[in-house]
C-alpha cells in the first residue's frame, strides 16, 4: 500500500508548503506598519510586527479552512465518483447553521434544555440528521433519474440550492442571525502572543482534524472505502464486478451533505447564521476542490487548509491596508477564479 | 417562391403563427387602448400600464433567448448570466447621469456597455471554455456573485440601493413617451428573433448544434469548437447586456440585484420551460412564466384562520417549478409538442407503409 502522499505528489506537496510559507510570511511581515518603512527605516518597521495579529490571522485561516475542508470533503468525493459537482452543498451548510442556531436559541427548547452545551450537541445532531436526510433525497430523487442527463444534473443541483435558499428565507426572513448565547465550550479562552482566543475555535480545528483522519481511514482501510476509490477510477468497472455503484452513490451523497451541515452547526457560533453562506462556501469550497485536483481526497484536505488560510491573509490585507472589508467576502471568488485560470487540473490532479 | 415576385404563400403558410405574433406585436399598444378605452399615447391609464408590462415582456424575452443561444442551443451552462444583464445596466447608467457628458452620455454608455459585455463574454469565454463544461458554469457563477457582492457595497454607486438615470429625452422617456419605447423595444425583440433564427439556420448554427450534441465529435471533424463557443457567448453576453440596458431605462434606476442570481434563474427556468433549443420556446417560457408571476404577486389565499400569502412564497413555488420541469418536462412546452408531431407524423407514415405493403400482398 501506498502512502497517503505517493511519491509523484511530492512536487505538489513542495509547491504547497512554499505557498504556504510565503502567504504566513507575507502575512506576518504586513502586521507590521508598512508606511514606517520609508520613513523611519526598517528598524522601526520591525518593532511594530504584531505576533499576536499574526497568530489571529494564522487560527482564523485554519479555522476557515476546516469549515472548507467539511463542506468540500463531500464535493470532491462525489464529483470524484458521479461526476456531478453538488451546487447545493453550501445550502447543506448553511441550513446547518441555521438549525444550530434555532435549537440553541428558541425559548421552547431553552426551557425544556437548559445545559447550553447539551443544546449545541442536540442542535448540531440535528443539521447533521436534515442534512442527511435532504443528501439523500436529492441523490434518489431527483439526481438518480437523471444520470443519463448531465447537463440537467448540473442545472437540478443549481434549483435545489435555489430552493433551500428560498425555504430558508422564507422560514427566518433576510436578516442575518448572530449568536448570542454563551455555552460552556464558547466560554472558555485562552492565550497567545497576548491575544485572546476561544476555546471553541480550537474544538472547531480539532473536529476538522479529526473529520480529515477519520475520512482518510474510511477510504484507505474499509472495504467501502475501496470501492468508492475505485469507483472515483472507474465506477462502470466496479459495477461490472458486481458491486451496487448506485447504493454507494447514495451513501456517499448523503453523508457529504450531513458533513457540510455539521460544517455549518459548528460554524454558527461564531459566523452565525446567513444567508450568504450558501454561496460564499460552496464556492470557497469548489476552489479548494479544484485547487486540490478532482477526485483527490488528499489534495482536497491540503487545498481546503491553504484555500481557508489564504482567505484569512486576505482578509487581514483588506481591512488593513486597504480599509476595505468586502475583500473578505470576495476572496473565495477571486481565489476561484484565480485557481481556474491559473491551474485548473489542480495540484494533485491528473492532467 | 422569390421575395422579388412577392410573399410567397407558402413562406406565409409556414410561418402563419410568427406572422400573426408579429401583427399582434406592432398594434399592442393601439389594440390594448381600444380593449380598455384609454388613450394609449396618454402618461397615464390603463392602456400605458399595459404596454408597461408588455415592454417588461419584452424585455424578459430578449434575456431568455440570449440564454436560451447558450444553453439550449450550444449545451453551455452559464450560472452567471446576470452578470452582463446587470453590468449593462450600470455601465450604461453611470454614463447616462455623467454631467459631463451632457446629451450625448446615452449613446455613450450603450456603446460601452455592450463593448465590455462582448469583451467579458470573450474573456470568460477563453479562460474556462477550453475546460470541462462545469468549469464554466462554476466560473460565470463566482464572477457574478463577485460583481454583484462588490456593486452591493461600493459606495459610488449607491450600494444596495442602486442609482436612478437622469433625465432622459421626451421622446425617449418610458414614463413620459411610453409608446415610443415600447417600439424601440419591439424591435429590437424582433431583431433579436431574426438574428438568432438566421444564425441557427446557418452552418454556422448547425456548429453549435454538433457541439451541443458531441462536442468531441465536432471536434473530430476538424472544428474549432472553442471558437463557436465563443462566437456564442459573446452574442449572448451583447444580447442580454441589451435587454440589461432596456430595462434600466424603463425603471430609470440600476441596482445590484439586477446582478443577483434571479436573472440567471429566471431565464434558466423560462428557457426550460418554454423549451430548450428551440426558437419560440424560451419567448413562450418568458411571457407566460413572467405573467403569472405578476398574476400571483399579490395573491392570498385564506384556508380557514391561515392566510397563505403566495406572493410571499411566490420564489420557493418557482424553485419547485424548476425542479419539477427538469425531471418531467425536460423539453418544455415547444419541445414537447414539436416531439409529440414528429411521433404523429412517424406513426402515421407507419401506418401508411404498413397498408401499402398489405395491399401490395393481395396484389
Amino acid at each position: 500500500m501506498t502512502g497517503i502522499f505517493a511519491s509523484d505528489k511530492r512536487g505538489s506537496l513542495i509547491a504547497v508548503g512554499a505557498i504556504l510559507i510565503g502567504l504566513l510570511l507575507f502575512s506576518l511581515l504586513t502586521t507590521g506598519d508598512l508606511n514606517l518603512l520609508g520613513t523611519e527605516g526598517f528598524g522601526a518597521y520591525l518593532g511594530t510586527i504584531n505576533g499576536g495579529d499574526f497568530s489571529i490571522t494564522l487560527l482564523s485561516g485554519l479555522l476557515r479552512g476546516m469549515l472548507l475542508f467539511l463542506v468540500a470533503a463531500g464535493l470532491s468525493i462525489v464529483f470524484g465518483l458521479m461526476d456531478v459537482l453538488n451546487f447545493a452543498q453550501g445550502g447543506y451548510f448553511m441550513i446547518g447553521a441555521y438549525i444550530a442556531y434555532e435549537v440553541h436559541h428558541a425559548p421552547a427548547i431553552i426551557a425544556a434544555v437548559p445545559d447550553g452545551n447539551l443544546r449545541f450537541l442536540l442542535g448540531a445532531m440535528l443539521a447533521v440528521a436534515v442534512g442527511a436526510a435532504l443528501g439523500a433525497a436529492l441523490e434518489r430523487g431527483l439526481l438518480r433519474p437523471l444520470y443519463a442527463r448531465p447537463l440537467f444534473q448540473l442545472v437540478i443541483t443549481f434549483g435545489v440550492s435555489i430552493l433551500l435558499l428560498e425555504a430558508t428565507k422564507l422560514l427566518w426572513g433576510v436578516s442575518p442571525r448572530s449568536w448570542s448565547t454563551v455555552f460552556g465550550l464558547n466560554e472558555g479562552a485562552f492565550q497567545l502572543f497576548g491575544q485572546q482566543f476561544s476555546v471553541y475555535r480550537l474544538f472547531v480545528i480539532a473536529v476538522g482534524f479529526g473529520l480529515i483522519v477519520a475520512v482518510a481511514l474510511l477510504l484507505q482501510r474499509t472495504r467501502i472505502g475501496i470501492i468508492i476509490r475505485a469507483g472515483v477510477q472507474d465506477s462502470q468497472m466496479v459495477e461490472a464486478l458486481g458491486i451496487n455503484v448506485r447504493a454507494v452513490f447514495t451513501a456517499v451523497f448523503t453523508l457529504g451533505c450531513a458533513v457540510a451541515a455539521l460544517g455549518g452547526a459548528v460554524a454558527a457560533p461564531f459566523l452565525g447564521a446567513s444567508l450568504g453562506l450558501s454561496t460564499e462556501f460552496l464556492l470557497g469550497a469548489v476552489a479548494a476542490v479544484v485547487l486540490g485536483g478532482l477526485g483527490s481526497y488528499e489534495g482536497t484536505a491540503v487545498a481546503s487548509l491553504l484555500v481557508g488560510i489564504t482567505q484569512a491573509v486576505i482578509a487581514k490585507f483588506g481591512v488593513q491596508y486597504l480599509n476595505q472589508p468586502v475583500w473578505e467576502s470576495l476572496s473565495p471568488m477571486i481565489l476561484l477564479a484565480l485557481v481556474l485560470l491559473l491551474r485548473p487540473s489542480g495540484l494533485f490532479g491528473k492532467e | 417562391m422569390q421575395l422579388s415576385k412577392g410573399v410567397s404563400w407558402r413562406a406565409v403558410r409556414q410561418n402563419w403563427l410568427l406572422i400573426a405574433a408579429l401583427i399582434l406585436l406592432l398594434i399592442f399598444p393601439f389594440l390594448v387602448g381600444a380593449l380598455t378605452n384609454t388613450d394609449p399615447t396618454a402618461r397615464r391609464g390603463l392602456a400605458v400600464y399595459w404596454q408597461g408590462i408588455a415592454i417588461e415582456l419584452l424585455i424578459y424575452g430578449i434575456l431568455t433567448m440570449s440564454y436560451n443561444l447558450l444553453f439550449g442551443f450550444t449545451g453551455v451552462i452559464s450560472f452567471g448570466h446576470a452578470l452582463f444583464f446587470g453590468l449593462a445596466g450600470y455601465l450604461m447608467g453611470g454614463f447616462q447621469r455623467a454631467p459631463e457628458l451632457a446629451g450625448s452620455g446615452l449613446a455613450i454608455g450603450i456603446v460601452v456597455a455592450l463593448s465590455v459585455c462582448a469583451a467579458l463574454g470573450l474573456l470568460i469565454g477563453t479562460a474556462t471554455l477550453r475546460l470541462k463544461g462545469v468549469y464554466f458554469a462554476i466560473f460565470t457563477l463566482a464572477i457574478a456573485e463577485m460583481a454583484y457582492i462588490f456593486l452591493s457595497r461600493y459606495e459610488p454607486t449607491g450600494s444596495e440601493d442602486g442609482f436612478t438615470l437622469g433625465a432622459l429625452p421626451e421622446w425617449f422617456d418610458p414614463t413620459r413617451n411610453r409608446i415610443v419605447f415600447y417600439y424601440i423595444v419591439a424591435a429590437i425583440f424582433i431583431f433579436t428573433f431574426i438574428l438568432i433564427r438566421r444564425l441557427m439556420e446557418s452552418p454556422t448554427g448547425a456548429v453549435l448544434l454538433a457541439i451541443r450534441e458531441n462536442e468531441n465529435r465536432a471536434r473530430t471533424i476538424g472544428f474549432n469548437t472553442l471558437t463557436y463557443k465563443l462566437l456564442a457567448i459573446v452574442l449572448a453576453g451583447v444580447l442580454a447586456g441589451m435587454a440589461g440596458i432596456l430595462f434600466t431605462l424603463l425603471n430609470k434606476k440600476v441596482g445590484p440585484e439586477m446582478l443577483g442570481t434571479a436573472y440567471t434563474v429566471n431565464p434558466l427556468l423560462m428557457t426550460i420551460i418554454g423549451g430548450a433549443g428551440t426558437l419560440l420556446g424560451p419567448v413562450i417560457g418568458a411571457v407566460g412564466l413572467r405573467l403569472l408571476e405578476l398574476q400571483l404577486r399579490n395573491v392570498q389565499i385564506a384556508l380557514g384562520d391561515a392566510v397563505l400569502d403566495i406572493g410571499r412564497a411566490l420564489p420557493i413555488i418557482l424553485g419547485a417549478l424548476f425542479i419539477l420541469v427538469v425531471l418531467v418536462f425536460p423539453y418544455g412546452i415547444v419541445g414537447t409538442f414539436t416531439r409529440w408531431r414528429l411521433n404523429r407524423r412517424a406513426r402515421s407514415a407507419e401506418r401508411a407503409a404498413k397498408q401499402a405493403e398489405a395491399l401490395k400482398s393481395v396484389s
